[in-house]
């Protein structure tokens, strides 16, 4: 690790001068020092620790919606009752992220700026119309989460800006949400295949319905053949399944170690569909534990699929 | 270029200079001296490196050394008393059949402890979920699982 | 035994819940340098020129030495093959080409970049099955000349082949009602010890200390002094803690590199593995197997006539898998009554890393396709799977695959016992089955010594050979000695981990501690307590034929006022005559078969003290995912007579765990370069304690006659368990699903892929 100067911030003005010179900012480092010992990139040559930056840190409930300081830890997220409540998809994945030492170590603001392809709590962040502020010495500005992304571990941020926080704004009413990962193991898992649903219902009708797959393509992106195909249904089994089968068909998978592409095109759909059906369920105002997943694959004590 | 920081490390401070890259594990085994904590991976899969950091379970191959300055580090080293009685994990983990090799011990332990920390009476499924992030070879994890039951039970 | 009934803690357990216990990669040394090694570039490659100089130069770097810094030797158990360092070719990634000691890792690894080698590549042969084509690239051309054990029948890249041979399988197979033929694959796996391989070398003059994680110190021992050419005596081999091994530990690793850049360095020189390395090159890993195997069977359900053709992955270099296809066509040919049997195996070089012993080598998979194919064939005659094994299942007086007359067995218990603990029958979900399977598993007779002393004050001390890997079987030695001399256990230490201290014994494998080093312990007990009786009597003036020696003191039988205490004895042995017993218990025979049809005859023609294990496991399987659960898991061995029952559970619960990981999860993939693709555990995922399941564990007591088996009528304990798990798991996943999985490991994908079929 090749890692040449450090300074550890106190505010977030001292985390951007620092920023300004070239350092990279490291808060759980859950991502940036597994990254480098594992080979995949060695450390940036100067580094700002931003882990006693309060201002970054907790989850706060503002006007119209949630704010998540960037140092919200995945950990922070499944204790905070308002992200359980209002946005379950976003819990169902900060749950299952890695091991409970990853989820008290690792940030929502590293695992959206490491923009990872198979990262979790992307899907839901998407589809809840996350924005994430980006602040550099020079000023402050709000990038939807849909255009952050550019490809795998690359983001619209300049190299001077911090992701500080992602306001989320609330659903409406009558809205359920759920992220279903492929899990091979009932824990320590990396998305080989996620889906995240976001359902709005009206009465019987969806009047707006959210879909993202995660691990499927270069980028985590909505599909909008899935979502018109829901978009003013009556959530029928038929409507769900043809949702399920265009994020199938709008997924680009690839063919590795993890599995090939052919399976991973036919989980898209499994997995988009278990997704959408949880999501309805909630909108209905049933219960279905969170994490999803693992109650999704039929796990020991969870309930049905 | 080296940083001075100050770890505490089981009630003890300990003064080091430490280049910015170094990991905390390393850190603990040679300038700390403490090798109870080990590397069993390179991408922190195994966690037979877990230390509480502020009470809290982290992979310290990880996590940077000088992240940790002031904050207070627990390793294995400093879950028996000071008159060395073994904690009561500890003791269970021999009564149970929870150590064979013992090199995921450490970790173990120390993860269990913070899952008996935030959750002092954790049903079996909930001990085997907190457990996952310490892979064990030998024991199949029932001698483990075991003895965080009956320390539970104890409370 | 005395001291069963009470839990039993094991010496070095303070020391390792305290942390404070010492491992190899602990240790450090004054002066000590960081070890690094340079790995081939190719998986077969023509070395055209090694140049070193730039390593040398680099500042902090104390030695770099390749095979012209080492003597010519060529070594290996069955077959001589390898060098320390690659010579003319390399034929794995992970092969040695040079090696580094620096001040510090960071610098070793910069060195060992800095190391030129160029090369001419050659055609890579990775599918065992390519391996043995007429014409295909020989991966040793010399084969020919290597040295190698005349038993050994070998051929261009057939390394070792062995055939069993009973009856006339043709005409058994031609009396068949019915005949199923199968295919199964395997693929290669590891060993996965948490504690990756860590060496430690220091010279004092012309001997050497070389601390080492091995399982077997003193085959590394020997491995030392062949390769470096000194004599035994002056090479000390010493095992810290060991952080598991289930063979891949086993036999001659690192040890002699790192010493030699000690002695180049002349500063002690320490290796410790990464996870990555611990993967490409273990030296030592689960084969990989083509299965073809076909039964005959009449309409009433017995077995008339097995045939198998099995190809197994040797890897580049001959570890000591040369034996496996015996004992791989003896699992093929099953615990099974069958009077006609023909199984021709073969061992296969690859250009991947050298197969070798891992826990239950060949077992696992070859019975994981045996007992699915004996689902096969009952579902073929109609007939409940569980009834199919129960008709033809051996029992005492049975013969085996070379007519050895089964004796003091309780296989068909087993199998009762696993199907009652798991309530096979009873009603399930829809998503849910049971699936069952039968194994078997010799015990290996092995010379073994042991000491035991009496120390002043009464208490005692056991120095043997026999090295502790984690299972305890070690740590239980003192029961067996305490039972003897009527003890507390606790009242033992133990010295083991160091060849300079105890006698010979063949190291924490093949499930060998308990059967062999016990024996040896109890001799030597023996032989104090005979010491501890002579003195007794001189002190008590009394016949010794009167005395009995019992909790910690010999009294004269009837009138227990006239007695003397260990202690006092101890007392007293120190003014005379010292308390000192040795033990090296003879090996038990090998069982008499008729092998006359078989070749490759290397020892597993015959089993000894065989053990026999049933596995019943209900699995949940998503149909849509091709994800298994495994839910529950009866397994029930008959292991002779058990001797610790913690320990031997404990060897059950995790054999049970890495044969659940073996069948679902842990395999590695080769990409067309013949490199792993998945060296590390995200992508090679071992099962966590959220997916381990209940372990319901029984024993069928079935002790063999004295002289026949270990201490008590015991047998191998640390093995067996793993064996049957996959082949149950795969059972039930066809119950559920309707189809056959082929392809071990069997991956979501692969179970999702055959339901597509």
């Amino acid at each position: 690790m090749s890692a040449q100067s450090y300074t550890a911030a106190t505010s977030v003005d001292e985390a951007l001068e620092a920023m300004a010179t070239g350092a990279r900012p490291i808060a759980g480092g859950t991502d940036l020092v597994v990254g480098a010992r594992g080979g995949k990139a060695p450390l940036p040559d100067a580094l700002v620790a931003i882990h006693r930056v309060s201002e970054l840190r907790g989850i706060r409930e503002q006007e119209g919606g949630l704010v998540l300081g960037a140092l919200a830890t995945h950990a922070d997220i499944v204790a905070s009752s308002s992200a359980c409540e209002l946005f379950t998809a976003l819990a169902d994945a900060s749950a299952i992220v890695g091991s409970h030492a990853t989820r008290t170590a690792g940030t929502i603001g590293g695992n959206v700026m490491n923009a990872s392809p198979a990262m979790e709590t992307g899907g839901p962040l998407i589809c809840f119309d996350a924005v994430a502020t980006l602040r550099s010495a020079s000023g402050t500005r709000r990038v939807a989460l849909t255009d952050l992304f550019t490809g795998p571990g690359r983001t619209v941020a300049e190299p001077g800006e911090l992701l500080t926080e992602l306001a989320i704004p609330t659903p409406k009413d009558g809205t359920g949400s759920c992220y279903a990962r492929l899990e091979y193991r009932r824990q320590m898992e990396i998305a080989i295949v996620g889906a995240t649903a976001v359902v709005t219902l009206d009465g019987g009708t969806v009047r707006d319905a959210r879909i993202a797959i995660t691990a499927l393509a270069p980028t985590i992106h909505r599909v909008a053949e899935a979502e018109q195909a829901l978009n003013g249904s009556d959530a029928s089994d038929a409507a769900v399944h043809a949702a399920a089968d265009a994020a199938a068909g709008a997924s680009r998978p690839i063919s590795d170690v993890r599995g090939s592409a052919q399976y991973r095109r036919a989980m898209a759909a499994v997995l988009t569909r278990r997704a959408i059906s949880t999501a309805i369920t909630r909108a209905r105002g049933g219960r279905f534990p969170i994490p999803a997943s693992p109650a999704l694959h039929g796990a020991v004590n969870g309930g049905a699929a | 270029m080296r940083y001075d920081a100050t770890l505490k490390v089981n009630g003890r401070a300990y003064p080091v200079a430490i280049e910015p890259g170094r990991n905390l594990l390393s850190v603990l085994r040679s300038e700390v001296g403490l090798t109870g904590a080990k590397e069993g991976c390179d991408d922190s899969e195994c966690g037979a490196c877990m230390v509480l950091l502020d009470g809290q379970p982290v992979n310290s191959c990880s996590y940077l050394a000088l992240q940790a300055d002031g904050r207070e580090i627990v390793t294995i080293e400093g879950l028996a008393g000071e008159d060395g009685d073994l904690h009561p994990l500890q003791q269970a983990f021999l009564d149970q059949g929870g150590v064979q090799c013992g090199f995921c011990t450490p970790g173990m332990l120390i993860s269990a402890k913070a899952l008996l920390d935030r959750n002092p009476s954790p049903d079996e499924d909930e001990i085997r979920l907190a457990l996952s992030g310490n892979l064990c070879r030998c024991t199949g994890y029932s001698g483990i699982v075991r003895a965080v039951q009956a320390v539970a039970e104890q409370r | 035994m005395a001291t069963a009934e009470k839990p039993f803690i094991r010496q070095d357990g303070k020391d390792k819940v305290t942390g404070l216990g010492r491992y190899t990669a602990d240790l450090d040394m004054t002066g000590m340098l960081q070890a690094k090694f340079r790995y081939s570039d190719h998986a077969h490659a023509r070395i055209t020129r090694i140049d070193t100089s730039k390593a040398r130069a680099l500042p902090g770097v104390f030695a770099v030495i390749t095979h012209e810094d080492v003597p010519d030797v060529r070594y290996g158990p069955f077959v001589q093959d390898r060098r320390l360092f690659a010579k003319h070719k390399v034929r794995y990634e992970g092969e040695l080409v040079a090696a580094v000691a620096a001040l510090t890792n960071e610098i070793a690894q910069r060195a060992v970049e800095l190391i030129e080698v160029d090369y001419e590549p050659l055609e890579i042969v990775s599918d065992v099955e390519a391996a043995l084509q007429p014409g295909a690239p020989l991966l040793h051309e010399e084969w020919a000349s290597y040295g190698a054990s005349e038993d050994v029948v070998r051929e261009g890249n057939d390394c070792s082949r062995s055939t069993i041979l009973k009856g006339d399988p043709d005409k058994g197979m031609a009396e068949a009602d019915i005949v199923v033929k199968e295919r199964y694959v395997a693929d290669m796996s590891h060993a996965v010890p948490i504690e990756p391989h860590a060496v430690v070398a220091q010279w004092q003059g012309d001997r050497v200390t070389i601390w080492s994680s091995t399982q077997v110190p003193f085959i590394a021992r020997s491995g030392v002094a062949t390769t470096l050419e000194l004599p035994e005596a002056h090479v000390r081999i010493v095992v810290p803690h060991l952080g598991g091994g289930f063979g891949g530990k086993c036999e001659f690793h690192y040890e002699a590199q790192v010493a030699a850049l000690a002695r180049v360095a002349q500063r002690p020189v320490r290796l410790v593995f990464s996870r990555r390395e611990e993967f490409l090159a273990p030296d030592h890993r689960r084969e990989g197997q083509v299965l073809e195997l076909e039964t005959g069977v009449r309409r009433d359900g017995s077995i008339v006539a097995r045939r198998g053709r099995l190809i197994l992955d040797n890897g580049a270099y001959s570890a000591d898998a040369p034996f496996f296809p015996q004992l791989a066509a003896m699992m093929a040919a099953g615990p099974y009554k069958i009077e006609n049997v023909f199984v021709d195996a073969s061992l296969a070089y690859t250009n991947t890393t050298p197969s070798g012993s891992v826990r239950a080598p060949t077992a696992p998979q070859a019975c994981w396709a045996l007992e699915q194919h004996m689902d096969s064939v009952a579902g073929q005659l109609g007939m409940d799977p569980v009834e199919f094994r129960r008709l033809n299942i051996v029992k005492n007086g049975d013969e085996g695959p070379t007519r050895q007359v089964f004796e003091d067995i309780g296989a068909a218990e087993t199998l009762e016992r696993a199907v009652e603990l798991i309530g096979y029958g009873k009603e399930l979900p829809d998503d849910e089955a049971i699936g069952v399977a039968v194994g078997w598993w010799p015990s290996f007779g092995i010379a073994s010594g042991a000491y035991v002393k009496i120390n002043g004050d009464g208490s005692a001390t056991i120095i043997t050979g026999a090295q502790e890997c984690g299972t305890g079987a070690v740590m239980a030695l003192p029961l067996l000695a305490a039972e003897i001399l009527g003890m507390e256990p606790e009242s033992f230490s133990l010295l083991y981990q160091d060849t300079d201290a105890g006698p010979f014994d063949s190291g924490a494998s093949g499930s060998q501690t308990t059967f062999n080093n016990g024996r040896a312990v109890m001799a030597a007990a023996n032989d104090v307590r005979e010491q501890l009786l002579d003195l007794a009597a001189e002190q008590l003036e009394a016949n010794r034929d009167d005395l009995e020696l019992k909790d910690g003191a010999v009294s004269v039988k009837g009138s227990p006022t006239k007695s003397v205490t260990i202690p006092e004895l101890a007392e007293a042995a120190h003014g005379s005559t010292l308390l000192l017993g040795r033990g090296a218990d003879a090996v038990p025979e090998m069982p008499a078969s008729d092998a006359a049809g078989c070749t490759g005859r290397l020892g597993m023609e015959s089993f000894l003290a065989p053990t026999f294990i049933t596995h019943a496991v209900r699995c949940k399987v998503d149909r849509e995912t091709g994800v298994v659960r495994v839910l529950e898991v009866a397994a029930v061995h008959e292991s002779g007579r058990v001797l610790n029952p913690i320990g031997a559970n404990g060897q059950v619960e995790g054999g049970v765990v890495m044969g659940i990981g073996m069948a679902t999860l842990e395999g590695s993939l080769l990409g067309e370069d013949a490199r792993q693709l998945n060296p590390h555990l995200l992508d090679y995922k071992l099962q966590t304690a959220s997916d381990s399941p209940p372990i319901h564990i029984g024993w069928v007591d079935s002790p063999t006659k004295p002289g026949a088996g270990g201490p008590k009528g015991s047998k191998g304990i640390g093995e067996p368990p793993c064996v049957p798990t996959p082949g149950a798991i795969a059972n039930a996943i066809a119950q559920v699903t309707g189809a056959r999985v082929h392809q071990l490991p069997m991956t979501p994908a692969r179970v999702w892929e055959a339901m597509q079929r």
